[in-house]
């Protein structure tokens, strides 16, 4: 009896470690989707109120926003596809000449781009947050 | 070999970045630059160490990876893997060019390309399939045996497979801006060289015909290092380029059937310079006048090849440029690389780099603190 008792324990903590790791790859994965989405708004954002070169808007990012956890690897590519796509311009100032700094500062076509996603961005959390609470 | 200066070691790994980025990516190369001195300089609060340097190099990451991910391709093709994509095709074109240039050089002088070992190849061209396969397995075999070997290198060390991947880097390489001045001052010189009255006479009679076409190519091609000097690489210097090698290629294939062009030279006899005839000297005391030809036959070659690679990679880089959004003209770059550390003779002269002492200071004034030991 007291045999069973301790195999139904055993078993159920088992239970709660694999429900719990499936979870947590749930969790990492649509953390990645959503982070997918939120990086090009934050970069936007952070860049329309202040030109910055890269590596200033990689510290910025990571400072400002942890759960993004934005690295030099996902910045700067991001950065540079930005600017292909007319959403951001970039000059480079040779001031200091051993660091070359490139900044990049927000166009008149990405602050629109901005204003319509951060419209978007409310709307969604908005919403997303009046089903959360139908929920609890 | 690792070193102890933290210039150097960031020097060492870009080096290993721009293996695998495209072309024209030096922007890249400067920005990753940039973010590693800072990164090393917070590390190291505030002065960059060998320690600080390699740190930040470690939270880089592996160079394939950063430049792959920097590039944005993030495709693979065929079997190649997405990072090794610009340096496997850049190679590849690299060997086709060079193929090409020699194959075009050889045939303008009469040489087929079976014949080049001195007997004729065997099945040819039937025997052309089974060679490249062949080849390419003892390449596969070398390169898995040259990645085993350096598993263990640290990130600041290039690979032996970078190595070779380095030599189509440098195929590619812009211009430099002197060898450009350098184009132009010896266009100038030996166009107005060679069409001195006293030099004409020494020509033999073919090549007095001609000539002129010469000069007037050795002006244009003065004409090209001046563009290239003051506008760096861009497509209309690229096209200049391009179309100056085909015309050069065209005007070899008649000056090679001119044979050797100097036929009289100067020769001082005690008391004034006179005209001695160096073909007539030759034929009239029976000796063959062949090395001449071959060393007029192995300039025409030489010239030919380079006329060729220069046509293939113009064309490449125009299309590469034009794919990129760019235009006709702008200022483009002299293949400078920006180098941290300052000359071996400044160095000598006592000047240090200065970066290690500076702060990183942000735009608006933000002053980055020294991190938390």
């Amino acid at each position: 009896m007291m045999y069973s008792t301790l195999l139904r324990t055993l078993l159920k903590e088992v239970n709660t470690v694999s429900m719990s790791k499936k979870t947590q790859e749930e969790l990492d994965r649509w953390s990645k989707e959503v982070k997918r989405g939120a990086v090009t708004l934050a970069i936007l954002a952070l860049l329309s109120k202040r030109k910055a070169y890269g590596y200033e808007a990689v510290k910025l990012l990571d400072a400002k926003m942890s759960f993004l956890a934005l690295e030099q690897g996902t910045v700067y590519p991001l950065l540079r596809r930005l600017e292909q796509r007319e959403l951001l311009r970039s000059e480079w100032d040779y001031e200091d000449p051993t660091k070359p700094k490139k900044y990049y500062a927000v166009t008149d076509e990405g602050s629109m781009a901005l204003s319509e996603m951060s419209k978007a961005w409310t709307n969604l959390s908005r919403e997303i947050q009046a089903v959360l609470t139908e929920v609890e | 070999m690792s070193s102890n200066d933290p210039t150097k070691l960031i020097e060492q790994y870009l080096e290993r970045v721009r293996v695998y980025l495209p072309l024209d990516s030096e922007d890249a190369i400067v920005e990753l630059q940039t973010h590693l001195i800072e990164e090393a300089q917070r590390i190291g609060g505030g002065t960059m160490t060998a320690g600080s340097a390699m740190m930040a190099i470690e939270r880089m990451g592996d160079p394939k990876r950063v430049a792959n991910e920097y590039a944005g391709s993030g495709k693979k093709v065929g079997p190649v893997p997405a990072e090794y994509v610009n340096p496997v095709s850049r190679i590849i074109i690299l060997l086709l060019g060079v193929g090409a240039a020699f194959t075009i050089g050889l045939s303008l002088i009469g040489v087929t390309i079976t014949q080049l070992f001195g007997a004729d190849i065997q099945n040819w061209p039937f025997s052309i399939p089974l060679m490249i396969f062949l080849n390419l397995f003892i390449l596969f075999v070398i390169i898995g045996g040259l990645s085993l070997l350096d598993r263990d290198k640290p990130l600041t060390e290039k690979t032996t497979l970078e190595s070779i991947f380095g030599i189509g880097v440098d195929g590619f390489k812009a211009k430099g801006r002197w060898d450009a001045a350098g184009d132009f001052i010896m266009g100038v010189f030996w166009g107005v060289v060679i069409s001195i009255p006293s030099i004409v006479i020494l020509y033999t009679d073919a090549f007095k015909a001609l000539y002129i076409y010469v000069v007037i190519f050795l002006f244009l091609g003065a004409i090209r290092g001046a563009l290239f000097y003051f506008g760096g690489e861009n497509n209309f210097n690229l096209a200049v380029e391009a179309f100056l090698s085909v015309v050069w290629i065209a005007l070899a294939v008649i000056l090679i059937d001119v044979g050797w062009p100097i036929r009289y030279v100067y020769n001082f006899n005690g008391s004034t310079w006179a005209l001695f005839d160096l073909e007539g000297f030759f034929l009239s005391n029976d000796i063959p006048f062949v090395p001449f030809d071959w060393i007029w036959i192995f300039i025409m070659f030489v010239t030919v090849v380079i006329s060729v690679w220069r046509i293939f990679a113009s064309s490449m880089k125009i299309s590469m440029y034009l794919r990129a959004g760019k235009r006709l003209w702008w200022q483009g770059n002299w293949g400078e690389r920006r180098r941290l550390r300052a000359p071996l003779w400044r160095r000598f002269l006592g000047e240090h780099d200065q970066f290690q002492q500076k702060d990183t200071v942000y735009h608006d004034g933000y002053r980055e603190p020294e991190e938390e030991q």
